[in-house]
């Protein structure tokens, strides 16, 4: 049967049928509507069942990252059945080509609780996109998601996640990461739209040679409240974490807790938090923190909170740029983060997302 | 013989013509009575020491905000621009080449070139003739040498192609290789290859060193002092006054008018 979907909503997260992907994963509140993969090496199963087929998940990967009574939410996913994604890429596969997942609030009212593993072998390389979205008609909702992800010695992931949700929607993503030696991980966070509340603190622990890059980029509208960020734990020798966040406040609240610790020789961290405010109304709230335990480690940070900057809007304004334009032009600016290491078509659909919420907005 | 007449009217007309201008920033009164025109083709250049009120001149005809225009009027192509935004002078034909651009993180130099222009074979021409094909996938200006953002500027006009050049510094902390390129980019645009009654496109040009003049041919020359417009005359004879006399002497001339206009 085939099931009724708001495929324009999913295709605003990316989640697109016509881009060549090497599997796609497909929630619908709490049914799982599709969990394929399409290359040898890749295995795409529904959480339940890969616990039944593999007791290694069950004993070594799931509620081991992040315990189950960490928070309220933790609480709720460990006492219903797992509804979400395990993948698996075997040892020295690598796939450029994107793993789609899309996870759609379709009932009013709905709690969608989301639990997905993510198991990479030693020097493969994974990029997956997350696309969350609630259907057209849907403004009400609240969305708990639980990523526990694994890599190993030598292994690639990209992940990102765009969020489109509606204005009367909570999200409270809970993420923990274990990257192996001189394994990458590259995270890519993207929400432009209105909600209601998001809380996310995805935790990374770095073992030696290791990175963890966490980039998020924001835009809090009226009503909005966003508390998000990330941690990255370098545990391991010459291990490093970058974290950076761009942050618009059109009347919205956003909250950017970033944190990076070092007790290893050679630890290298880097955060940028930067701050835009449009309007009087919004509240932009940088907190980085940094923490070293060891006195060969370099961490460093940099954050700004400010205003458009009105010698930029003029400036663009002798190009012959309306204000709205110009403003548009330099927010649009401000949010586009260089990202190395994902493939062009990820970066593609993050800057086609922020291209639509920019201009729409203006 | 009518449409000849009309023809010789349009020829002589003024691009740009200035009534009594004064204009202030930050509640400080900078230009101080401004009359001041400038035909089709022309190339006139401004002198002036530091703090003189150039800058804000060439501001207030392009409308940046930060100026307020006080009194007088603005006329451009015949039109009454001094209420009219930014953008509005722009799209009538006025550009300026900043002598301090800003950096905008994260707007490519090439997205803002098209969103000015959508030929994009002439932004790739153009930008060759500037040597600055390497630089359209950077943000516009940032890590830029003072240089490089002089370049950045002639391209943007180039890829503009304004009636009216507004040119501040243009050759300031530039190399002499470079001024070169910058020369010719100028040239062009203000078709410096047709005879002069065929040119359609004028400049302002504000200079310190004088150095973009040996490449450029400027038809007249202003000296502005404490926001003032000294009478105009020669580029070469008032460059070299000022060479050997300085604006000292010319701001004793001003003053000297002054008298004679509170006498008269």
């Amino acid at each position: 049967m085939q099931p009724k979907v708001d495929k324009d909503r999913l295709l605003d997260v990316g989640y697109d049928p016509g881009i060549a992907s090497c599997g796609r994963f497909l929630v619908l509140d709490h049914s799982i509507f599709e969990a394929s993969h399409r290359i040898k090496g890749l295995e795409v199963l529904p959480l339940a069942d890969a616990m039944d087929k593999y007791p290694h998940v069950r004993d070594n990967l799931v509620f081991k990252l992040i315990e189950k009574d960490k928070n309220e939410f933790s609480k709720t996913a460990s006492n219903l059945p797992p509804v979400g994604y395990y993948i698996k890429v075997e040892p020295g596969v690598k796939i450029d080509m994107p793993f789609q997942a899309g996870f759609l609030l379709e009932s009013a009212g709905a709690t969608q609780v989301i639990h997905n593993i993510i198991e990479l072998g030693e020097n493969s390389e994974a990029h997956i996109i997350n696309g969350c979205t609630t259907s057209q008609q849907t403004h009400k909702g609240r969305h708990i998601g639980i990523t526990e992800t694994y890599l190993g010695r030598d292994a690639t992931l990209g992940y990102t996640m765009i969020h489109n949700w509606a204005r009367d929607v909570d999200v409270y993503p809970i993420g923990a990461i274990l990257v192996g030696e001189n394994a990458r991980y590259i995270s890519n966070y993207v929400a432009m739209t209105s909600v209601k509340k998001t809380v996310s603190y995805p935790v990374a622990r770095v073992m030696a040679g290791g990175s963890a890059r966490f980039y998020s980029i924001i835009y809090s509208r009226r009503d909005s409240y966003f508390d998000t960020g990330a941690k990255a734990i370098l545990e391991g020798d010459d291990s490093s974490g970058e974290i950076i966040s761009r942050v618009v406040s059109e009347g919205g609240t956003a909250i950017a807790r970033q944190m990076i610790s070092g007790s290893s020789p050679g630890s290298l961290g880097h955060m940028e938090c930067s701050g835009l405010l449009l309007g009087n109304k919004g509240v932009i709230h940088s907190i980085p923190e940094l923490k070293g335990e060891h006195q060969d480690i370099n961490l460093s940070h940099e954050a700004s909170v400010g205003r458009i900057s009105k010698e930029e809007l003029s400036y663009l304004m002798t190009r012959g740029l309306t204000d709205d334009e110009a403003r548009s032009l330099i927010i649009r600016g401000f949010l586009d983060i260089k990202i190395k290491g994902i493939p062009d078509k990820i970066q593609q659909i993050i800057a086609e997302v922020i291209d639509r919420s920019v201009s729409g907005s203006m | 013989m009518l449409a000849l007449f009309a023809n010789h009217e349009e020829r002589d007309m003024e691009l740009l013509e200035i009534k009594g201008l004064r204009a202030s920033s930050g509640g400080r009164e900078i230009l101080k009575g401004i009359d001041f025109t400038l035909e089709e083709g022309r190339t006139a250049v401004i002198f002036g020491p530091n703090g003189s009120g150039k800058s804000t001149f060439l501001g207030s005809i392009v409308g940046l905000p930060k100026y307020d225009i006080t009194k007088g009027n603005i006329l451009f192509k015949g039109k009454d621009i001094t209420g009219m935004s930014t953008y509005e002078r722009t799209r009538l034909g006025i550009g300026l080449a900043f002598q301090y651009p800003p950096s905008i993180k994260g707007v490519r130099l090439r997205t803002l070139l098209d969103t000015m222009n959508p030929d994009k074979e002439a932004i790739e021409h153009t930008s060759e003739i500037l040597d600055m094909s390497p630089y359209l996938d950077r943000d516009v200006n940032v890590g830029f040498s003072g240089g490089e953002r002089k370049k950045s500027e002639i391209l943007q006009l180039m890829v503009q192609m304004p009636d009216l050049l507004l040119l501040d510094e243009p050759e300031s902390g530039v190399d002499i290789e470079n001024i070169s390129l910058i020369a010719d980019a100028l040239k062009i645009i203000l078709e410096k290859d047709k005879p002069i009654k065929k040119r359609k496109r004028s400049s302002i040009i504000i200079t310190h060193t004088g150095f973009i003049l040996d490449y450029i041919r400027a038809d007249v020359a202003y000296v502005m002092v404490g926001g003032r417009m000294l009478g105009c005359g020669s580029p070469s004879e008032i460059f070299e006054e000022i060479r050997t006399r300085g604006y000292k002497e010319c701001q004793k001339c001003l003053e000297e008018a002054e008298k004679e206009n509170h006498a008269a």
